[in-house]
């Protein structure tokens, strides 16, 4: 636990504020009255291939990609979009989506929230209110709480999509989907058959994948992969090697088995190893493997089930502060759909995690991280029925109750309301009301500080047994649309009030302090997306993002951290993006970030540029070149001005099919 | 120790005051063009049936035609539609004008497609005198893109079919079909096929 004094910056000025909200206004009411024009021949001639792939012509009910239908604030990144924007990492590729705040600190390391609340890692407060799936297995650490982004690595040829909920989702998804989920989806192995080498090379990463997708009898499609990349080390603040250069290779293989119309088997395993490096320190190895099976099964009568079996093994390596741990899971669940009467659709399902967990202590001259146990093994149960009830043609009515058992606060339950309402053939207004919780971590109750500052052993922090859930309940609206085939538009609002917010307390005695829940608070705030196609060969976007937080300290709470524990975050982001199909064979895109100076600490507002420029050679080879962060030397993102310098890069990639 | 904040009442009755602003300039903005928008007009096809429709011109530029494929340098390019025709004339208005290279598009209406019938693209709708096979083969080994719709069998042996997927149109491929009839079937619609076939 630091000691650092922080002062209160002084809010962001906000001169140009006004002015760009005036001209979005603008833009936005003419948007909206040319893209109210019939859909025609000359609209949709006007589109790519790929955007006519992309065009909703039916009700989507009852597939995954419902949720582009759903009442909630919903982003998905396409494959297309994330290979054209040259990303690598998932981080990166997470930047696309406009209802997300991500900010890099390392190579490695990134904080990546939605709706504020990235908390206040230096001091040990971790952003962990976001849940991340991929395939539908979670990599949401039980532990600490938050995401090891060092540890997730997808070959972005793989992504089919990224879906992108923001706000509360725990009704559907569980504990900890508190400000949004990440559900990050493969492509099935039919789509990726035949062969592909990648190789890049840049001024700060290279890397190569080897891949081949094949067919195994009738119905089975598998694909096999390896690929590794190097990512150099930044400079830290001083324009010295911050050596924290990262690596992580990783191998896999995915197989899906389709047995007439009405039964899909997929399985898949990933392996990965992770070296990062430290300055002054040995390198930092991790691994994280796993293996996935699920069942997908459709009946005539409109039902869906589904069984999923996941085995997660990890492995984290100590570094100079902590020490390492490892975390094997077991995870089954299963989840039934089917349609009741002529107007409803009900959802629901069970599961069941069991996670076994060793954490090693770090023992050091001057501070020391231990554990009470440092061993366990965990359960983690959860029930969910969802109800769609249809009222009329247009609107609908989604209630969902989740209750989960969690091995420190026991039974919770989850509810939430959507009511969405079809104003047109493709404009949807909806508002929700929602409660989700972040559950606590054997880091909140388990952990044991002992400071050696004073030359004194002395026990400064240890976890509460008394621990309780944070709690959120929200408002939100919003407005999603599709017009005339060439424009898209989503707004949506939220109105966030948290309660039992982490703090830090003091125990009888004064020391040891204990983790609290002395902090309560409410954000509120705007995400505003919107696409329009100009020509069949040259797509626009942009967005806007507006948040506002204001926590404090509960009656009867110490008090000794302030509201900048809850989170450091930008109250203003925007974006503009332009896509360009230059002939057959020619692409370029650009993609142009403002984001608001982060007030508490503070933290300068920046903008910076991605652009890439894709050549198709002929079938088989493709090549790009890519620029991240083009505009300046360098930029800061999360703490300053003591942390990395994130630096202009350039990368160059080669592409084989064969 | 770190110190605990003072918020400033004034200021945060400020700026939620501008941000209630904001929402409410959008959302009106929205609702100034409502009337547009709150009686869509519809298209005279199903909007699946455009882009059915759409896709069917838009993607011969990524089929390579074998040279003997067009009689002249101008003959026109047709493509034709084998039975109940679905588009109306959404397909007719949006070709009309258009060429690849210098072969304008034209529309044909078929009752039954035959070894003679001159068409470069057949998309073959619900067939009332001949069956879905006698139209495939009567075709084959002839440079002629077959395209079925997705409500008719998987792997019927046509080249293209489209599907609905969540939603989406797509369309599967299949190439030892194309093979048959001579065409080669570009890279960039391969990769955008839900699923492309090769039985060698």
């Amino acid at each position: 636990m630091g000691c650092a004094s922080r002062t209160r910056g002084k809010p962001a000025a906000d001169y140009s504020r006004s002015l760009r909200i005036a001209f979005f206004a603008a833009a936005f009411t003419a948007w909206t009255c040319i893209a109210a024009a019939q859909p025609s021949e000359q609209d949709l001639s006007k589109l790519s291939l790929e955007d006519l792939g992309n065009i909703v012509v039916t009700s989507v009910a009852k597939s995954p990609e419902a949720l582009a239908d759903a009442p909630a604030a919903v982003y998905v990144i396409s494959h297309d979009e994330i290979l054209r924007s040259g990303a690598t990492s998932l981080p990166e590729i997470l930047r696309l989506a406009p209802n997300l705040d991500v900010m890099q600190l390392s190579p490695s390391n990134y904080i990546v929230t939605s709706r504020g609340l990235s908390g206040n890692p230096g001091l040990q407060n971790f952003p962990n209110k976001l849940l991340v799936l991929i395939d539908g297995r979670s990599v949401y650490n039980p532990l600490f709480s938050g995401i090891y982004w060092d540890q997730q690595y997808v070959l972005p040829e793989n992504i089919d999509r990224i879906e992108v909920i923001s706000g509360p989702a725990g009704a559907l998804w569980g504990a900890n989907a508190v400000n949004g989920v990440i559900n990050i989806i493969t492509r099935n192995a039919t789509d990726t058959q035949g062969g592909l080498f990648e190789i890049g090379f840049g001024n700060h990463e290279s890397g190569a994948a080897l891949q081949y997708g094949g067919r195994l009898g009738e119905n089975a499609y598998y694909r096999v992969y390896a690929h590794d990349f190097h990512q150099r080390s930044f400079d830290d603040d001083t324009g010295q090697d911050a050596h924290d250069d990262w690596s992580a290779p990783q191998v896999g293989f995915r197989m899906d088995w389709q047995t007439g119309n009405a039964d899909l088997v997929t399985v898949e395993g990933n392996a990965l190893e992770s070296r990062e490096g430290i300055s002054g320190a040995p390198d930092v190895h991790s691994h994280a493997d796993n293996l996935l099976a699920r069942w997908q099964h459709a009946s005539n009568d409109g039902s869906n089930f589904q069984l999923q079996f996941y085995f997660d093994d990890g492995h984290s390596g100590a570094t100079p502060t902590s020490g390492g741990g490892t975390l094997t899971t077991w995870d089954i669940e299963a989840q039934h759909d089917f349609p009741l009467g002529e107007r409803q659709r009900i959802t629901w399902g069970i599961g069941d995690r069991v996670y076994h967990y060793r954490l090693e202590p770090s023992i050091r001259s001057d501070a020391s991280l231990l554990w009470d146990p440092e061993s366990a093994t965990q359960n983690l149960a959860n029930a969910f029925v969802q109800d769609q009830i249809a009222l009329g043609a247009r609107a609908q009515v989604t209630a969902g109750l989740k209750a989960e058992n969690d091995p420190y606060s026991g039974l919770s339950w989850m509810p939430s309301l959507r009511l969405s309402w079809k104003a047109a053939e493709d404009t949807l207004l909806w508002a929700a009301a929602s409660r989700s919780l972040r559950t606590p971590t054997v880091f909140d109750e388990d952990v044991i500080e002992i400071s050696n500052a004073s030359g004194v052993p002395v026990d400064f922090l240890n976890g509460n047994p008394d621990y309780r859930k944070e709690k959120l309940t929200a408002y939100e609206a919003g407005l999603r649309t599709q017009w005339a085939t060439r424009a898209t538009i989503s707004v949506s609002l939220y109105y966030n009030v948290y309660d039992d917010l982490k703090s830090v307390e003091l125990s009888p005695t004064v020391l040891p302090l204990l983790w609290g829940n002395g902090m309560e608070g409410h954000t509120y705030g705007a995400d505003i997306w919107a696409s329009y196609a100009l020509a069949d060969w040259w797509r626009l976007g942009a967005g806007l993002s507006e948040e506002r937080e204001h926590f404090r300290t509960k009656p009867g709470a110490s008090g000794l951290v302030g509201a900048s524990f809850a989170g450091d975050d930008p109250p203003h982001r925007s974006f503009l993006r332009s896509s360009m199909n230059l002939g057959d064979d020619w692409t370029l895109d650009a993609d142009l970030r403002e984001i608001g100076a982060l007030p508490d600490p503070r933290v300068p507002a920046y903008m910076e540029l991605n652009a890439r420029l894709g050549w198709r050679v002929n079938e088989k080879l493709q090549i790009s070149l890519s620029g991240f962060n083009l505009l300046h030397p360098w930029h800061q993102e999360f703490v300053f001005p003591g942390s990395d310098r994130i630096g202009r890069t350039v990368f160059l990639d080669t592409r084989l099919g064969f | 120790m770190m110190t605990s904040p003072h918020h400033n009442g004034t200021d945060a009755q400020r700026m939620r005051g501008r941000f209630a602003r904001i929402a409410i300039c959008l959302l009106a903005s929205a609702l100034a063009c409502g009337d547009a928008f709150a009686q869509p007009a519809q298209p005279d096809v199903p909007l699946e049936y455009a882009v059915k429709a759409t896709y069917l011109y838009k993607l011969a530029p990524f089929i390579n035609w074998p040279p003997d494929a067009f009689a002249s340098p101008d003959a026109p390019f047709p493509i034709c539609i084998v039975g109940d025709d679905p588009f109306d004339d959404f397909l007719v208005r949006a070709v009309s004008g258009r060429s690849i290279g210098t072969h304008p598009f034209v529309v044909r209406r078929l009752e039954a497609l035959t070894g003679d019938s001159d068409c470069r693209i057949a998309y073959i709708g619900r067939l009332r005198s001949q069956s879905l096979q006698q139209a495939l083969m009567a075709v084959q080994g002839r440079p002629v893109l077959t395209v079925t719709d997705s409500d008719t069998a998987a792997d019927n042996g046509s080249i293209m079919q489209f599907v609905i997927e969540g939603g989406h149109v797509r369309f599967d491929i299949d190439n030892s079909a194309a093979a048959r009839n001579h065409l080669s079937i570009s890279s960039k619609l391969l990769n955008l096929a839900a699923v492309v076939k090769d039985n060698g």
